[in-house]
């Protein structure tokens, strides 16, 4: 298994749009964070809860362009064919699922710790050169757990990419339904399930119980809180996982 | 050696192949023929655990390819020479391939070096010609020192070099005790290397048998004569109960190809009858017409006239 591990690295380390999106996925919310610490007209009035809360809402694009990259990692093999080379090479299919799996969440956790903290840190010491005094308050403790839940959260999307670029197989495809997934496929399937009677069935949608963790305030209105909300959304997507790769081992390469 | 037995492949209400067996044995290369869509690359992808089949076996010396470990050492295949991502180079294709089945990574610039490759390895396979793609398909194909190689199509885009090259290859690897299985619609390169064939028509097997005989069972040998006096021996030739018929090709109005009489009867008739002699030589068919023939009731696509 390590082998194929080391091989489906080398795979996704030695094509150039890999690279180009994770470039992507890491500037941007750096450079949104370098902007705001440069010409934020009041650095006084910015204070680290925002700056914290801005943090995580660049992340989650990160998390979606990392989720894309991961997608597009399986799905071009399909396109390109060279799913046929790999499973050839490894016959055992679902080795190769997983390893790219390991691969996807090896570098989504290491990206995304990495990204918020130098985001943040970028942000504070650009404000802080401006006269923002640096204070770590209560709001850094509970900053850091949003973080923490958004990298949860980046990991099993990651794993919900992957599984449904296994169904799917079609790069564009794969990647709308992944992103369309909370916004509309949820809330068409919560909003059927509401007007049939189920009343807590927005609680019960997966994908949007494990987003509401990285508000402010989880476990309110209703919701899951942590780490309930990530279990069930995780649980949910080895179920996706596991109907991908029965569907994978049983169809023609 | 491979063991193909009962091999059956339905796509949808389409049988792509019926009840296929046939053996590939080691040390000799074996010709894989068939017509368009005769179902040879499904039987191929078949054979390395791709495409599931409905039902039978494929065996490499007894074994189920999905239980071979580390496939690549044991059997090398090259199905499509396109099957690599563009934007990788050829190094890291080969690379990857290695690392998944144990191989130390100085084998990827053997085979790179092998094949020719080496001065371009570093490039985006999306820079390569089919010719460059079919030698990085080859190299992946010899990666793992395999002693059973399957081909489909591997002349495909090769330059008059790159295709004697691949054929002195795959006969010299066969040499060496391996059993190679090549598919190709270049019937004249096939009729070079391959010492036995397997030729199949809309999924079921029409023909397993050496080359030779193959091509011996299901072709005519005439004698071709060209004469100033040609009319004159003409009537001597049926009259010995040949079959005699204008030459085609060249066109000429002095020649024929008579059947059903060797050439040293037809040199005698002439001698006898005082007929001069200007070409008395034997004409044998080609594997070509030998497919043709064998294959006409299964095309599954027939062209229309060239004219």
């Amino acid at each position: 298994m390590r082998a194929i591990i080391a091989s489906e690295w080398l795979k996704a380390r030695t094509v150039r749009s890999h690279w180009v999106l994770l470039a992507i996925a890491i500037a941007f919310p750096l450079v949104i964070s370098t902007l705001v610490g440069i010409f934020n007209p009041d650095p006084q009035f910015m204070s680290y809860r925002e700056l914290g809360s801005m943090t995580t809402g660049t992340g989650v694009v990160s998390l979606l362009l990392l989720t894309s990259l991961w997608v597009i990692n399986l799905t071009s093999e399909f396109t390109h064919g060279t799913i046929r080379v790999t499973y050839a090479a490894v016959p055992a299919r679902w080795k190769v699922i997983a390893s790219k799996a390991v691969v996807g969440t090896a570098v989504t956790l290491v990206v995304m710790t990495v990204l918020f903290w130098s985001t943040f840190c970028v942000g504070a010491l650009l404000l802080d050169r401006r006269g923002a005094p640096i204070i770590v308050d209560g709001w850094l403790g509970h900053t850091v757990g949003v973080w923490i839940a958004l990298v949860a959260l980046a990991v099993i999307v990651s794993w919900f990419g992957l599984s449904l670029g296994v169904i799917i197989k079609n790069s564009p495809v794969a990647i709308v339904v992944v992103l369309l997934w909370p916004l509309i496929i949820e809330n068409l399937i919560a909003l059927a399930l509401t007007l049939s009677g189920i009343e807590t069935a927005r609680k019960w949608m997966p994908y949007q119980a494990a987003i509401q963790t990285v508000d402010n305030n989880p476990g309110l209105d209703g919701t899951l809180g942590r780490p309930w909300a990530h279990l069930y959304f995780a649980v949910f997507v080895l179920a996706i996982f596991a109907v991908g790769v029965v569907v994978d081992r049983r169809r023609d390469a | 050696m491979i063991s193909v037995e009962g091999l059956t492949k339905r796509f949808g209400s389409k049988l792509a192949i019926d009840d296929l067996s046939f053996e590939v044995q080691p040390g000799r290369v074996t010709g894989f023929l068939g017509p368009n869509g005769s179902g040879k690359s499904t039987t191929m992808r078949c054979m390395v655990d791709l495409d599931r089949p409905q039902a039978g076996t494929v065996r490499f010396s007894g074994r189920c390819y999905k239980d071979i470990v580390d496939p690549v050492t044991s059997i090398g295949a090259l199905l499509d020479a396109s099957y690599v991502h563009p934007g990788r180079s050829a190094r890291h294709h080969l690379e990857w391939l290695a690392i998944s089945n144990h191989l130390d990574r100085t084998r990827v610039s053997e085979v790179l070096e092998l094949v020719g490759l080496t001065e371009v390895a570093h490039r985006r396979v999306k820079t390569y010609s089919l010719g460059m793609k079919q030698r990085l398909g080859l190299a992946a194909t010899m990666l793992g020192d395999p002693e059973v190689i399957i081909l489909d199509e591997p002349a495909n885009g090769l330059d008059p070099e790159g295709i004697r090259w691949m054929r002195d290859m795959l006969k010299y690897l066969a040499g060496q005790g391996r059993a190679v299985l090549v598919s190709s619609h270049q019937l004249s390169e096939i009729a070079l290397m391959a010492e036995d064939l397997v030729v199949i028509g809309r999924g079921r097997l029409i023909a397993q048998e050496p080359a030779r005989d193959f091509i011996a069972r299901h072709t005519t040998t005439r004698v071709r004569v060209r004469s100033p006096q040609i009319s004159d021996l003409v009537e001597s030739l049926r009259g010995k109960g040949a079959d005699v018929s204008p030459e085609e090709e060249p066109l000429t109005t002095d020649g024929v190809l008579v059947a059903g009489l060797n050439m040293a009867t037809v040199g005698e008739l002439a001698h006898q009858h005082g007929v001069i002699l200007h070409e008395l030589s034997e004409v044998t068919d080609s594997l070509e017409d030998a497919f043709l023939a064998v294959t006409k009731d299964d095309q599954e696509y027939r062209s229309g006239p060239s004219s």
